[in-house]
């Protein structure tokens, strides 16, 4: 079957839309997220651990690539919980209006900006 | 013998506990995957709450020295909490890794191939990470 498959859909088939682009988004949040529960189970470990394997892993998360690393799973996790809610709703058969998508949609943006900024906020000032 | 009757037709879904496809013969399995498309919502549903907590946890400790991150882990309601969290993301994340693969993946060995790197990977963090957990739980 010469039919277009899966991976290279977005640019090349489809027009930009702000709703494939969010399913996009999705995905690639998740699989960060996935890839991040590497350095969550690392961490629960280096705790039990103590001694030095802490110390590594205490000056790892703390290092600038750490502290951006935390940055963005910050960012992959609120958008894939807001994005996931969304997807629930759908799921559970509500907001499937194209205007009801679409207005979800930048819902999700928005709170996940928000809560971004409100953690890091946080982070730096409590 | 001779009267036997044929199959009824059913209009069900896959979001019902049986599928139309799955008798359909080339044109897609559908013999599996519901199971999973179910666990997927459920640990999706758990993780809010689950996820909330322990994000909200680790503000407070990220950046904490070992032995506050011990107390706090090694304290009865983060350790269960904890756990669950693990264990939810890990199995989330098998199924959600597993679609991807489906997608992008045509070569079928090489999807087995993957697939199964992905839970021999989720299986031995979700072992280590509890294992961590109970040591600072029962050794307090």
């Amino acid at each position: 079957m010469e039919r277009p498959l899966s991976p290279f859909m977005f640019p090349v088939w489809y027009r930009f839309q702000i709703t494939s682009a969010l399913s996009i988004v999705h995905r690639i949040t998740g699989i960060g997220l996935a890839l991040g529960s590497i350095l969550l189970t690392w961490w629960l470990v280096a705790v039990a651990a103590g001694g030095d394997v802490f110390a590594t892993t205490h000056a790892f998360i703390a290092s600038p690539i750490g502290i951006l690393l935390l940055f963005l799973w910050s960012i992959a996790f609120f958008y894939h919980l807001c994005s996931g809610i969304r997807h629930l709703a759908w799921d559970a058969g509500y907001g499937f209006e194209l205007r009801h998508a679409y207005r979800s949609g930048y819902a999700v943006i928005a709170a996940t900006a928000l809560l971004t900024v409100l953690t890091w906020l946080y982070v730096f000032f409590a | 013998m001779s009267n036997a009757q044929p199959p009824k037709p059913s209009n069900a879904t896959a979001l019902r506990d049986d599928t139309v496809l799955r008798r359909v013969r080339h044109l897609g399995s559908a013999r599996r995957g519901l199971g999973e498309w179910r666990l997927q919502r459920w640990t999706a549903l758990a993780l809010i709450p689950l996820g909330l907590y322990f994000v909200a946890s680790m503000l407070a400790l990220a950046t904490s020295d070992q032995a506050t991150a011990a107390a706090w882990l090694g304290a009865p309601v983060p350790a269960l909490l904890t756990i669950l969290f693990l264990v939810a993301v890990l199995v989330h994340a098998v199924v959600g890794v597993r679609s991807v693969l489906d997608d992008y993946v045509h070569h079928r060995p090489r999807l087995v191939a993957a697939d199964l790197l992905v839970r021999a990977i989720a299986f031995v963090l979700a072992a280590a990470g509890v294992l961590a957990v109970l040591k600072l739980f029962l050794g307090r």
